[in-house]
């Protein structure tokens, strides 16, 4: 059976496919960084409690203060650009969810319980004592497994050829494991979770710890390690990615394509750099750099889902519905600009609220 | 067909979403009403200068924070997640054709979570009048986020105008946006009022606790009316076929609408009771419980509108099985198997009929229906089913089941799926094609004596329904009497013969019990009843019954002229083939208690009617109290439509489509195969059906609901719409027909009583009543058509199943041949001579045509 014969008709769009794509970019880059911050301080904060069982170290104080607003945003800032995929991508998301389905609607129980545990963790800090860590455990194991399905799928649906399994296995219990690139992937993502979430703490410890300055530089620079130590495992990882990605893919990101291997050169190069930032304890320069390089990744990363299914599919290729939706695009920009406008407001009233308080 | 399917068995038929759903909607609501319920309690503990009611409110708060943001957000997820699981071709057209509703939506999401955490983080540390403005703000977002989806989920069950412009405002602000919007603000409102019970009545100080428990009491009375409005708003105002559907025909729908019902006084009475002051021990359980109740509430409501939109997915655009409407002829031409993207068996082979069958059921009906699951189980729904019972159901859904989306496949889909549900899931054989039966043939019938020289009188006898079916489960309900009417003409021979009608006196002897005739018209008759499938001396069923007929002079009594002919009665009405249950007599005929139950409960789902309970009861229905049946001159009820087109009109929806007259034999008794045959006379034997006369079974349903869609009755217009495209005749030229009154007329063929230039007399009816060929008399007005032919279905020469002479005993006495009277230039029969003349008719004078 031809794999191109079970890729589904797309249905129409209503704007064309460049604004989807600037869209789902935005977007992504917006849940990459806050997923990533949650996912990476929730691991680090469990590795503190497991060499501090007995203490309340600041990282995972800092952690169970912000982990739950973490989790609320990271899922939120997810929903949208899993909407502008699907609009892109739906023929094939929809396909490869389809195929592993009740891995990916665990993913739903695995959110409940990972955000209802990050909140006894937060609520109950202290009474917790020195179960803290048991707990933190049911927040962190169910985001990894998330992780580790989302990878699944998001490999899944750039592999038509794959999807054949289907009919020896059409009950939703399907994983992409034979897929070369799925655990590099997986991993590529976690210890990058690692790193920002580092850097987060280091962010939080800095200029919301409230401590004597030692202790808060003490803290600033576990983060600013993790983040450094992460980075540097994850130039193994990325290599081994690469290694593992399909000939075309690899070639396309070793010169094939100028604006592949550029991104990813300036991405490898920001690792190193905000790495390097890392260990001379510049806080801000490092976040600055690491925040460009997570916006390169999702770049690189979009061109090689593009080239994998190149043979199948481009979004260009995607038909414009006959009713067009300009307007309401319109209306959305200026909706965000507004809806932004009232965050901003609400989180000065916030700062001010906690100001006066602190005074 | 453009996805695969998430193959599930007993977690099949929707029970995912419909778990997800409940649950999630129940918490979004409280979600809006919750936030204005947080804010103005708020600003009552600040007017109130409250410590206690603003401690409150902080508890609640967050109670609201974990519950909705905990619950409410991530199943909110969940239930995108799930539709993209269970139907990805629906909300692939949601997402792309309200891509930026959703992405509106989201902003106002991000708004809400923001909002949401300032208010609960900053409770007590900010200023009271920032505070209620943060709140006020997330109010404002979730209600915002409401008005977003509201639009969306609107659109699935009333998409208006967009079905035709794809304009994306018609979608949005649909038929049932306004008053859904308000039915859904006013429950937010009064869950608000719920949930606030939950932590209202947790509070210790009792004064507290009971001025707050009544303060939530008000929450949710206060709306109640407005909501109660809003729903009837959203009732009525929805398009009159949803309306219909949901209200009227759905059967399904009943217990959540029953269940809404009941409901509504039992929270208002619930709110009236926690308003009173009662012990906390009572009170906090009693929260409880109306938390329950409002889930079962809020989960009614969502079971009506979602039912109401079966069998879409988006109405008249998407179907439940995630098949666009406009896709469903194609597939039902071409074949669903041959055309899906997703299946491994395209073609049907006998090795993989059942994995065939097995694809068919994952793609068309695991949608709703799960295999030994809680959501519509195909087991239970399919138990009693027969190969030919499931097909034909198949063959109906969508226009007899309207509730079910048509069967978008072909022939060979139906056999696949028909034989994985009732061998694969049932563990059936296959059934082997039935063999005819083996007729236990009576004692053979001798026509009676009779001396062309001596006697002086023929006795013409013959029934008036040669096809006369009776459904003998009257104590259930009644449809066709166990009765037949005896007819008979007395002729005194000569050469001018005379129809005698004075000095006379019939009678017809039945299992040995007389019966006098009484004459109208030159015709003497007499009903029999009941009349009893069987024949003295011979067991089983026995369908044809002998009567002695004899005509004696009033005044001696002497018996002048005697004859012998059949009665017949026909009890092997197809019924069961599809309602299931066991034969009534000699496992081959009559109409069990267990098939007519199961009638009974078919109709009282399907048309609201309690049928079966007043059978149960000792009170049986018959149809024609509501149905208008002129074969026994009973009106009916005007609004409904009469038996004939009923009875027709809707099981051809599931039976039309079988050929030609195998379609009748599935009801009547003329299967060819069956116990009756009772299709027997000339007709049959050159080759004839049910079709040359009547038309198809669509086509004859079309002819009777014609004058009850003129009559503007809305069911009849129902059926004829689904039935007219799929007739042989264009629906249009149909001429239509009242039954038992216009019926095919045998000059349409035989004109000027000649050989027959056609064969189809279809749509060539009578006009009246008295042109009925039952009901005719020959040009000379004496005698009835039928009294030298015999009755309609059974017309000389006869081949009766049981016993070739039985049906001609007549003709074999007085002419020995089982030809008409007087044919072959027979005319000494009555007139003792040779006749030139041709005054019974044209044509009449000449050699029998079809000879045996």
């Amino acid at each position: 059976m031809d794999p191109a014969a079970l890729v589904p008709t797309p249905d129409t769009i209503p704007v064309a496919w460049g604004w989807f794509q600037f869209l789902l970019m935005l977007t992504f880059v917006l849940h990459l960084l806050v997923m990533n911050a949650m996912l990476g301080s929730g691991i680090i904060a469990l590795v503190t409690h497991w060499t501090h069982p007995d203490g309340s170290p600041a990282i995972c104080r800092l952690t169970a203060g912000k982990l739950t607003y973490l989790i609320a945003f990271a899922v939120n800032f997810g929903v949208a650009p899993l909407l502008f995929l699907q609009v892109l991508y739906g023929q094939f998301l929809y396909t490869s969810s389809v195929l592993m389905a009740w891995h990916w609607l665990a993913v739903i129980a695995l959110l409940i319980l990972a955000y209802g545990a990050a909140y006894l963790y937060a609520l109950k800090y202290k009474p917790l004592g020195r179960a803290r860590s048991g707990v933190l455990w049911l927040v962190v194991l169910p985001l990894l497994l998330i992780g580790f399905i989302f990878s699944n799928n998001m490999t899944l649906m750039l592999r038509p050829d794959a999807w054949r399994q289907y009919f020896d296995q059409p009950n939703g219990t399907l994983l992409n494991l034979a897929d070369p690139t799925l655990f590099p992937r997986y991993l590529h993502m976690i210890i990058g979770a690692i790193a920002i979430g580092g850097l987060f703490l280091a962010l939080m410890a800095r200029y919301q710890l409230h401590e004597s300055p030692h202790n808060t530089e003490k803290s600033v620079s576990t983060g600013l390690n993790w983040f450094a130590i992460a980075t540097l495992v994850q130039f193994w990882i990325g290599a081994w990615l690469l290694a593992v990605q399909p000939a075309p893919i690899r070639t396309l990101l070793l010169g094939g394509s100028p604006l592949a291997t550029t991104f990813l050169a300036l991405a490898v190069a920001g690792g190193l750099a905000a790495m390097l930032l890392a260990l001379s304890r510049r806080l801000i320069p490092t976040v600055a750099v690491a925040v460009l390089t997570v916006i390169l990744m999702p770049l690189v990363r979009d061109l090689m889902r593009r080239a994998s299914l190149a043979p199948y599919f481009a979004p260009a290729d995607l038909t414009m519905a006959a009713q067009t939706q300009y307007g309401l695009m319109i209306l959305f920009f200026i909706l965000l600009l507004v809806t932004v406008a009232i965050i901003v407001y609400l989180l000065r009233l916030a700062a001010v609220a906690t100001r006066e308080e602190v005074c | 067909m453009n996805y695969p399917v998430w193959q599930l068995s007993s977690a099949g038929g929707g029970l995912l979403i419909a778990a997800m759903a409940v649950f999630h909607v129940y918490i979004a609501h409280f979600a809006v009403g919750g936030g204005l319920f947080l804010v103005m309690t708020e600003i009552k503990g600040l007017r109130d200068n409250s410590t206690a009611i603003l401690d409150y409110v902080h508890r609640h708060a967050k109670f609201f924070l974990l519950t909705t943001m905990v619950l409410g957000g991530m199943t909110g997820v969940g239930i995108w997640f799930t539709i993209s699981l269970l139907s990805p071709a629906a909300t692939s057209t949601l997402i792309h054709n309200f891509v930026f509703a959703w992405a509106i939506e989201w902003l106002f999401f991000v708004g809400e979570i923001v909002a949401l955490f300032v208010y609960y983080y900053t409770f007590g540390r900010m200023n009271h009048r920032d505070h209620l403005r943060v709140g006020w703000l997330y109010f404002i977002f979730a209600w915002l986020s409401l008005f977003v989806i509201n639009g969306v989920i609107g659109f699935m069950l009333t998409p208006g105008a967009w079905l035709t412009t794809h304009n994306f405002w018609d979608g949005f602000f649909n038929p049932s946006f306004w008053p859904a919007l308000c039915l859904r603000t006013t429950l937010a409102l009064m869950l608000a009022g719920l949930f606030g019970f939950v932590t209202a009545t947790a509070i210790r100080e009792e004064e507290v606790r009971e001025q707050l428990v009544r303060y939530c009491a008000l929450w949710l009375l206060a709306p109640f009316a407005l909501f109660l409005a809003s729903a009837y708003w959203y009732a009525t105002g929805l398009p009159q076929p949803l309306h219909t559907l949901i209200f009227r025909r759905a059967p399904e729908i009943v217990p959540y609408v029953r269940t809404f019902v009941v409901v509504s006084p039992l929270l208002f009475a619930g709110g009236l009771l926690m308003a009173i002051r009662l012990p906390g021990r009572i009170k906090r359980p009693l929260a409880v419980i109306m938390l329950l109740l409002g889930l079962v509430y809020m989960g009614s409501f969502e079971f009506i509108r979602e039912g109401g939109r079966r069998p879409y997915l988006i109405y008249d655009h998407t179907y439940s099985t995630s098949i666009a409407k406009a896709d469903v002829p194609r597939l039902q031409e071409g074949g669903f198997l041959a055309s899906a993207r997703w299946v491994k068996n395209r073609q049907v082979t006998d090795k993989n009929r059942l994995a065939a069958g097995r694809e068919v059921y994952n793609n068309l009906c695991l949608p709703c229906h799960s295999i030994g699951g809680p959501m519509h189980d195909i087991l239970p729904l399919t138990a009693h089913d027969t190969p030919l019972s499931l097909d034909a159901r198949l063959r109906g859904m969508g226009r007899g089941d309207t509730f079910m989306p048509p069967f978008a496949g072909n022939a060979t889909d139906r056999a696949a799926l028909v034989a994985f549900i009732l061998q694969g899931l049932h563990a059936r054989p296959p059934l082997p094609l039935p063999a005819p039966l083996n007729l236990a043939a009576p004692p053979a019938a001798a026509p009676l004596p009779f001396d062309p020289q001596k006697d002086d009188y023929v006795l013409l006898a013959w029934p008036e329904f040669g096809l006369n079916e009776a459904t003998d489960a009257d104590h259930l309900f009644g449809l066709l009497p166990a009765g037949n009417q005896l007819n008979a003409q007395l002729i005194r021979r000569g050469k001018s013969p005379q129809v005698v009608t004075d000095g006379v006196t019939l009678s017809v002897r039945y299992h040995g019990r007389a019966t006098a005739l009484t004459q109208q018209e030159g015709v003497f008759s007499a009903t029999i009843t009941p009349l009893a499938a069987s024949v003295p001396g011979q067991e089983g069923y026995q369908p044809y019954p002998l009567v002695i007929v004899e005509a004696r002079q009033e005044t001696s009594g002497k018996l002048i002229a005697i004859t012998q002919t059949v009665l017949p009665v026909f009890t092997d009405l197809g019924c069961r083939n599809c309602h299931g249950g066991p034969w009534r007599q000699a496992n081959r005929a009559g109409l069990s208690d267990a098939t007519a139950n199961n009638i009974l409960a078919a109709h009282d789902r399907l048309s609201h009617t309690d049928l079966l309970a007043r059978a149960k009861a000792g009170k049986p229905a018959a149809c024609r109290e509501c149905h208008a049946d002129p074969r026994f001159a009973a009106p009916g009820e005007s609004s409904r439509i009469n038996l004939s087109a009923a009875l027709h009109g809707f099981h051809a929806l599931y039976t039309g489509g079988h050929q030609g007259s195998a379609a009748c034999h599935l009801c009547h008794a003329t299967d060819p195969r069956g116990a009756s045959r009772a299709f027997r006379g000339v007709h049959q034997a050159v080759g004839l059906d049910c079709v040359n006369c009547h038309g198809t079974m669509v086509d004859n349903a079309i002819s009777l609901l014609r004058p009850e869609v003129e009559a503007g009755k809305a069911e009849a217009s129902r059926l004829f719409d689904q039935l007219a495209h799929a007739s042989t005749t264009p629906a249009s030229a149909i001429k239509p027909r009242r039954p038992w009154v216009n019926e095919p007329d045998c000059l349409t063929c035989h004109q000027a009583f000649g050989a027959p230039e056609s064969d189809t007399a279809f749509n060539g009816w009578n006009h009246q009543k008295n042109d009925l060929f039952r009901n005719r008399f020959d040009e000379s007005g004496s005698l009835r058509c039928a009294a030298c032919h015999n009755s309609a279905h059974a017309l000389y020469p006869a081949a009766s199943p049981y016993g070739a002479n039985r049906d001609d005993l007549v003709p074999l006495q007085y002419q020995s041949t089982s030809y008409p009277i007087g044919s072959d230039r027979g005319c000494p029969v009555c007139h003792r001579e040779e006749m030139k003349d041709e005054m019974h008719h044209a044509n009449s004078l000449r050699e029998m045509r079809n000879r045996e």
